[in-house]
């Protein structure tokens, strides 16, 4: 009996020593990104010279002479407006797009509801690129193609997600408070701007969150769509500093930052919610 | 009457949108990859011609294969590093492990990062001339020392799937992470009044109770997988690197869809009939993964 509570004690103490040595090396592991992003951002601020000898490590002295360079001659101003306007519109059109056909499909009985909702959902199992071909020649056709509002167009169409989270939240609603408002005399559509979206602020934030670190982010469609360097986004931009890294690397510092601040900031704020919205806990929050 | 009609004007622009640019298009695509069509001028029927010689013609059957065998070994370093990985960090931090909350923030952060900026990184450490890991080497052993990392064919398959690790655990392992966090309280204090360890537990009682995200993250791989095109792209250029090493379906396509004047032809119904062969496999293994999954749970 004894023994094996001796045992036992130091079967514990083992584990113990394994669990530490483990989140030891996690946290060492782990703070490669941390890492990556900080050195990058004190980069920036590295004069040439300071940069050759000086990779890794805090600035001798910091200069802003990489964002004047970057934002100004190469361009770079204009290229964070583009992410901002395409990201912005396609969000504020997926939202409300989204949110109101989701709407229609959760709360009203009609004939084929349950056709439109499987149809809507069709697009989870189709890769973007399947169809990615004919959009091309149609925007091309339309005159689209190089213009942010053509993206925005495919961006609000890729509805699958959205209108999936949004129906399981309107899903719950309570029905007897809209029939009230509706024996009250409010039109549909006001039952809907007045009483169904302030409600649903929780989801159209997380649907926001998800949606923006993803077309923030998306490097394939503004590629394929977006060759010109008029309409060029961020990514496109640092990806074509790192394609010639050797001739841009004291530039390139200054332009990663401007493209990693606002999704970083906005991690560290709101991860828990980036977190929901992606295992799909978004509705029990 | 009024009330009845409502839906219709909430759904429409959505129904509308997407038709038009998403339902379609794919089925453009399917109707393309019939014909021999350069995007301008007549339309030629050829029936299966393009399939036929995207697996059958010498030269593009081994580009295309070489690129699928590509794709096939990165889905398998997937199930056998990547979703064990995965599925290990989900259980240390979900046994809150000294840091634990430390740990999960960080190693979800790159899920927020663009590949672009995750290319930028494995740049500045691997570029040959001024890459960061080059400088240690040299110092270390000298100039015989260094090595071409991306420009290795040895060595440029392994690299990717390590940035990949490092890109792609944080989204797999919050899925995980959330439905072990779904495991009643009891059944795991049960196990270890039981006298079961850390490992028996992990075994016999996690293991069993995370099968939905295993399907979860399984057919989201699988579909990451077969359409993997940004990192590779960023890596090593269109064309996939040294030797092709790194070449992959998807990259093919874009070479023959949109890279007409760098890679000498552009065929519309050729690229379609890549896009359509690439869903019919990654909707062959998502009803295998469905298939397996389910027959887990009898």
């Amino acid at each position: 009996m004894k023994k094996r509570r001796k045992n036992r004690k130091i079967e514990a103490k083992s584990t113990r020593f394994v669990k530490n040595l483990i989140s030891v090396l996690l946290i060492a592991y782990s703070s490669l990104s941390i890492f990556l992003i900080g050195n990058t951002i004190l980069s920036s601020f590295k004069t040439k010279s300071d940069l050759i000898n000086n990779t890794i490590g805090w600035p001798e002295s910091f200069t802003l002479e990489n964002y004047a360079i970057v934002l100004g001659e190469e361009h770079f101003f204009r290229y964070f407006l583009n992410s901002v306007v395409l990201v912005g519109v396609s969000l504020i059109c997926l939202e409300v797009v989204a949110s109101m056909a989701a709407y229609g499909l959760a709360q009203y009985e009609f004939k084929g509801r349950g056709f439109l909702q499987n149809y809507f959902l069709v697009g989870l199992m189709f890769p973007i690129q399947l169809g990615i071909l004919p959009l091309f020649i149609m925007l091309t056709k339309a005159h689209l193609n190089n213009n942010l509002f053509g993206l925005v167009l495919i961006y609000t169409a890729n509805l699958s997600f959205p209108v999936f989270t949004f129906s399981r939240f309107f899903r719950e609603l309570p029905t007897s408070v809209i029939e009230s408002a509706r024996i009250d005399g409010a039109s549909e559509f006001q039952i809907y701007t007045k009483m169904v979206v302030p409600i649903s602020k929780p989801v159209i934030f997380t649907v926001g969150l998800l949606n923006f670190v993803q077309l923030w982010n998306d490097f394939f469609l503004p590629l394929v769509f977006l060759t010109k360097t008029s309409v060029r986004t961020l990514t496109l931009a640092v990806y074509n500093y790192s394609a010639n890294f050797l001739a841009n690397w004291n530039k390139i510092f200054a332009a990663a930052t401007i493209a990693l601040i606002p999704v970083v900031i906005i991690y560290f704020l709101f991860s828990e919610q980036i977190v929901a919205g992606l295992t799909g806990g978004a509705v029990k929050g | 009457m009024k009330k009845r009609k409502a839906y219709l004007g909430f759904i429409a622009p959505g129904f509308i949108l997407y038709t038009v640019f998403m339902i379609i298009p794919i089925g453009c695509a399917v109707y393309y990859s019939f014909f021999n069509w350069s995007g301008i001028g007549p339309m030629e029927f050829i029936g299966l011609g393009n399939f036929k010689k995207l697996f059958t013609d010498a030269r593009m059957s081994r580009i295309f294969f070489n690129a699928l065998k590509n794709n096939l070994k990165y889905l398998v370093c997937v199930l056998l590093i990547i979703t064990p990985l995965q599925i290990f960090f989900a259980y240390m931090i979900s046994i809150k492990i000294y840091g634990h909350k430390y740990i999960r923030m960080m190693l979800f952060l790159p899920y927020v990062i663009s590949t672009s900026i995750v290319g930028f990184f494995a740049i500045l450490l691997l570029d040959p001339n001024i890459g960061l890991f080059n400088e240690i080497l040299g110092a270390i052993g000298g100039p015989d020392a260094k090595l071409a990392w991306l420009g290795d064919p040895n060595l440029v398959f392994k690299i990717f799937v390590c940035v990949v690790i490092w890109q792609c655990i944080g989204s797999g392992m919050m899925i995980f992470y959330a439905n072990m966090q779904e495991i009643p309280a009891d059944i795991l204090e049960a196990s270890v009044i039981d006298g079961a360890g850390e490992v028996k537990k992990f075994f016999y009682v996690v293991l069993p109770m995370i099968r939905s995200s295993m399907t979860t993250n399984i057919t989201l791989s699988v579909i990451y997988a077969m359409t993997m095109f940004d990192l590779p792209y960023i890596l090593v250029g269109p064309q996939g690197g040294v030797n092709n090493k790194l070449d992959f379906v998807n990259m093919v396509f874009y070479r023959y869809a949109f890279g007409g004047s760098y890679f000498g032809e552009t065929s519309i119904g050729f690229g379609s009939s890549i896009s359509v062969t690439m869903f019919v496999i990654i909707l062959t293994f998502s009803l295998v993964t469905t298939r397996v999954m389910r027959r887990f749970d009898d």
